[in-house]
């Protein structure tokens, strides 16, 4: 029965929702700032999120393998990667911050490949980097950082809560001062009290029906702060790979990194007719390009008709050995070889979704818009504006993690604390349980995300434009009048039932969806990770500007904002024009 | 088209006495891992089985792992085939279906 009533309840000083790599920096830095914190994760904390899945490398100018490399220059490659518009304030915390963050890492005891004199071994990944500086361990970069904040969050026995997905944040006045969460294992509703709340909630990589994420990465985050109040900032800017295996199916989305192994010269990828192409997308003509220009090249090439069966394009096996790939990425090449992908013929790549380079609007405190409300990693928006350098995002969830972890304790042990309303706590509890009272009469939830996903895909996804966008959002807002409400599951079982999970999913998703997608067509340029063929040229005169995204007044409306934005001199036009 | 019966373990606490195994038929364009025909059976033939939808798929969490055919294995990192049989660990307390407590 659909009834107000919770479970539950729970006090805490730090709520951290999320339990990736953001998370249990964010905890550990909040328990260490005195504040008692509790984590929870949809998934099994410290074992959920993508940093566990992190391959290539972080960036990190400590200037060992070039020494004319510093934060200063890693500055100046993170506003140029953002085409202008990542926060200078920010960028510029992220790059200086840095060296300090992987110390404390490594004081955690992760460990780092070193060369022969004792120094992390730095390469260079693309383009984007102007030196040397990735931080790398064999090919499985984000198992060291996973299982060393494990361990000091299992040393200072911070709380946490597996497979509790929240649904809404609570807020006493402006601030917030807690949260709903459904327990998915005990089927309850657990109301929690907090005096303040850190998002590290990842991505929305479910939103597209191939991506390199993990299947829970569906926005909950952004449609949760949006809902509370918070801006949101550069959404429009979804980072599409073009190097994603697309079959065998058992494989698909998984990132294969060959990019970063191709000598000067090399061809990487071919069409259904033989022919290279990446060079005729690339405004300097480069056969490997910056990485979102791979899915722009895949996708031409699809829709002239020189795709592959699979809707994508040809690696060849000639530009990089095998005997490279075993060497450089064991694990990678081990896994798609058990699935049957041989490693030594052509095989079939394409685009999916990678990331969000905006998110949760934070200022220098990773505090977003609303007090007592911080973010970290792929859910906050700042650092990256229109699109994030290789290597960018595990830096972020260092740096920022420490960040928001010791102000968010600060700001909870200010005091203060706010209480929930009762009614807004039995309103959203309602909600929450009506599904298992609904008449099994309208669609399942993944039928509904099905729907979405293919939107996404068709019309918000590499290349965009006017028309796609304005049918995509009316229709958005027909499933969200229609669908939603009729929306039933399979059964009415509190217990372990995930369809009762995947409703209240999908319902976040659709919400960012159509944020993401209204930003996409405000923004008539093109630029960084964000591409509309009707306005193709970067825009710099009328562009140089953040889409702020936030619920007006009316509570199903969003208001999209745009905002000047000065890069400084690091950003220059000539280099941005990539785009 | 592959055409696969796969057997998944059923229990659930609040009303079964005991655990049962269940055949399901499903088909697909090509081969699956096990997860993924935990989930197609999820998604096209039965909405009421309870699984674990949070893990990595790269074989890399661990939170995956299930007793396949007897042997314990990750299912992100197996192919299904016809005939099998999936389970969750032994001793492990069940909530319900192929969702056990975690440690």
């Amino acid at each position: 029965m659909s009834d107000g009533r919770v479970d539950r309840t729970i006090e805490t000083d730090v709520l951290v929702i999320g339990g990736g790599g953001g998370g249990l920096r964010a905890a550990v830095a909040a328990h260490d700032a005195g504040a008692r914190v509790l984590v929870l994760s949809k998934g099994i904390v410290g074992k959920s999120g993508l940093t566990q899945t992190a391959v290539t490398g972080f960036q990190v100018a400590f200037g060992y393998a070039d020494p004319r490399d510093n934060p200063e220059v890693h500055y100046g490659d993170t506003i140029r990667g953002g085409y202008g518009l990542a926060d200078p304030e920010l960028a510029r915390i992220f790059c200086d911050e840095a060296i300090a963050a992987v110390e404390d890492i490594e004081s955690f005891g992760a460990r780092f490949d070193r060369e022969e004199d004792g120094k992390l071994i730095q390469r260079k990944l693309d383009s984007s980097q102007t030196y040397p500086r990735s931080i790398k361990k064999g090919d499985s970069l984000g198992t060291p950082i996973m299982q060393a904040l494990r361990r000091e969050m299992n040393k200072r026995e911070v709380p946490r809560m597996h497979e509790m997905l929240v649904t809404k944040l609570l807020k006493d006045g402006d601030r917030v001062c807690g949260a709903i969460a459904l327990d998915f294992q005990k089927g309850e509703i657990v109301e929690i009290h907090a005096g303040a709340i850190i998002m590290a909630t990842g991505g929305a990589g479910e939103l597209f029906p191939v991506h390199s994420n993990t299947p829970d990465s569906t926005g909950d985050g952004y449609a949760l702060a949006l809902n509370a109040g918070a801006d949101l900032v550069d959404i429009e800017f979804l980072l599409m790979l073009g190097h994603a295996v697309l079959h065998p199916a058992t494989v698909r989305g998984v990132l294969f990194t060959f990019q970063y192994l191709l000598t000067k010269g090399a061809k990487p990828l071919f069409n259904s007719e033989g022919e290279s192409f990446l060079s005729n997308y690339d405004p300097e003509g480069n056969d490997n390009p910056a990485r979102h220009i791979y899915a722009r090249a895949v996708y031409g090439e699809v829709r002239e008709g020189r795709g592959s069966p699979h809707g994508g394009a040809f690696f060849d096996p000639g530009s990089v050995s095998h005997e490279t790939l075993m060497d450089s990425l064991p694990s990678q090449t081990k896994y798609l070889e058990k699935f049957g992908v041989d490693m030594t013929q052509p095989i079939e790549v394409g685009a999916a979704a990678h990331y969000v380079c905006g998110g949760i609007k934070i200022n220098t405190q990773s505090q977003s818009t609303v007090p007592g409300l911080f973010a970290v990693g792929e859910c906050s928006g700042g650092p990256h504006g229109a699109g994030r350098i290789g290597g960018n995002s595990l830096t972020e969830i260092l740096v920022f993690g420490k960040r928001a972890g010791a102000e968010a304790a600060a700001f909870a042990n200010a005091g203060n604390t706010g209480s929930p309303s009762s009614d807004e706590v039995a309103s959203e509890a309602s909600r929450v349980t009506s599904y298992l009272s609904r008449e099994r009469t309208g669609p399942r939830p993944n039928v509904i995300k099905t729907h979405l996903q293919k939107l996404m895909n068709d019309y918000v996804g590499v290349v965009r434009n006017d028309e796609g966008l304005r049918e995509t959002i009316t229709e958005f807002e027909r499933i969200e009048r229609e669908d939603l409400p009729t929306m039933s599951m399979a059964e009415d079982n509190r217990i372990g039932n995930y369809d009762w999970i995947e409703a209240l999913e999908v319902t976040a998703m659709i919400r960012f969806a159509r944020a993401m997608a209204g930003a996409a067509l405000l923004r008539t340029e093109s630029r960084g990770a964000h591409y509309r063929e009707d306005y193709p040229e970067l825009d710099d005169k009328n562009w140089l500007q953040n889409i702020v995204i936030h619920h007006s007044a009316n509570q199903d409306a969003l208001a999209f904002e745009t905002r000047e934005c000065t890069p400084g001199p690091e950003y220059t036009a000539s280099l941005a024009e990539a785009g | 088209m592959e055409k696969l019966n796969i057997t998944l373990y059923r229990f659930d606490p609040s009303c079964d006495d005991k655990p049962r195994m269940q055949g399901y038929d499903i088909e697909s364009d090509g081969p699956l891992s096990v997860l993924q025909a935990i989930r197609h059976v999820y998604h096209k033939v039965d909405g009421t089985l309870s699984f674990r939808n949070s893990d990595c798929r790269r074989g890399v969490c661990g939170i995956c792992s299930m007793m396949i055919n007897g042997r314990r294995q990750l299912t992100c990192m197996c192919l299904a085939t016809d005939g099998m049989t999936v389970e969750p660990p032994p001793n492990r307390t069940i909530v319900k279906d192929l969702v056990f407590e975690t440690d």
